[in-house]
């Protein structure tokens, strides 16, 4: 539950710069070159390639080099945490009351 | 109840209130159920009394490392039937925001035939409100972002 929250506020934190954002949104069209993505943003290089670092090091993108190119992808799954954090509430509290429920069902009848 | 933030739990356990109350309010039993195996609770402070202090910490692999899982402070206790509490303030009461979501829980015991009607609403701050807390810069509502994004990966 710790490892996930930490996740968690990976993710908020690292969606939230509207450039960051924006190359998120611009890789849910697909794969780009970072050399691409840094064109659509009005910043220099040095600039842009933090926010990749974020977004890489939150698990939102991944990127691969091949030769010189370097191309981000976008991590369906990590983008998925951040709808499913109510769902994983929701487990931990069913769960929680499964186990009230096996502790006093089985103890205090 | 907001649907988007919210949630409930409701269950019937084969067990009469006293003792579901009990396995809540005293610490030893507490420990025994809060949190999932392997981890391990130690039950820190279990005040339960409007605005007791109710503090675990949490050991991940069930060894000597206790890590601080719960901060929190008790809003209302009805004697076997009600206990309300929330993570939004610390057992100093002191104003809290700890992750990964604020919020306010309210178990509710009543007679059943088969034992307890057991139920659980958790009411959830908004996790974005954090994300703008830690970060400034995030100018657009959290729901039409993510529907945003959601539009473009879909």
């Amino acid at each position: 539950m710790a490892q996930y929250s930490a996740q968690l506020d990976d993710v908020f934190v690292a969606l939230a710069d509207p450039t960051r954002r924006g190359v998120i949104r611009r890789l849910g069209r697909g794969p780009t070159s970072v050399g691409d993505l840094a064109g659509e943003f009005p910043m220099t290089l040095p600039s842009f390639l933090k926010h990749v670092r974020t977004l890489e090091a939150s698990g939102l993108i991944r990127t691969t080099k091949s030769g010189r190119v370097r191309t981000c992808v976008l991590n369906r799954d990590r983008l998925a945490l951040v709808d499913d954090w109510l769902a994983e509430q929701r487990r931990i509290w069913t769960d929680r009351t499964d186990r009230l429920a096996a502790e006093v069902e089985g103890n205090d009848q | 109840m907001n649907p988007d933030l919210d949630l409930t739990v409701d269950r019937i356990i084969r067990a009469p209130r006293a003792a579901v109350w009990k396995a809540w309010t005293d610490p030893s039993r507490l420990a025994k159920w809060w949190v999932p195996a392997p981890a391990r609770c130690r039950v820190e402070r279990l005040e339960v009394r409007p605005g007791g202090a109710f503090v675990t910490r949490l050991s991940e692999d069930g060894d000597a490392d206790f890590v601080p899982h719960l901060d929190a402070a008790f809003l209302v206790v009805d004697e076997l039937r009600r206990i309300v509490f929330t993570n939004a303030i610390d057992s100093a009461w002191r104003p809290a925001n700890p992750g990964p979501v604020v919020m306010t829980a309210e178990i509710t015991l009543s007679d059943h035939p088969d034992g307890t009607d057991y139920r659980v609403i958790v009411r959830h701050g908004d996790p974005a409100a954090r994300a703008r807390h830690e970060k400034l810069g995030f100018a657009d509502g959290w729901t039409s972002v993510t529907e945003q994004l959601a539009g473009t990966v879909e």
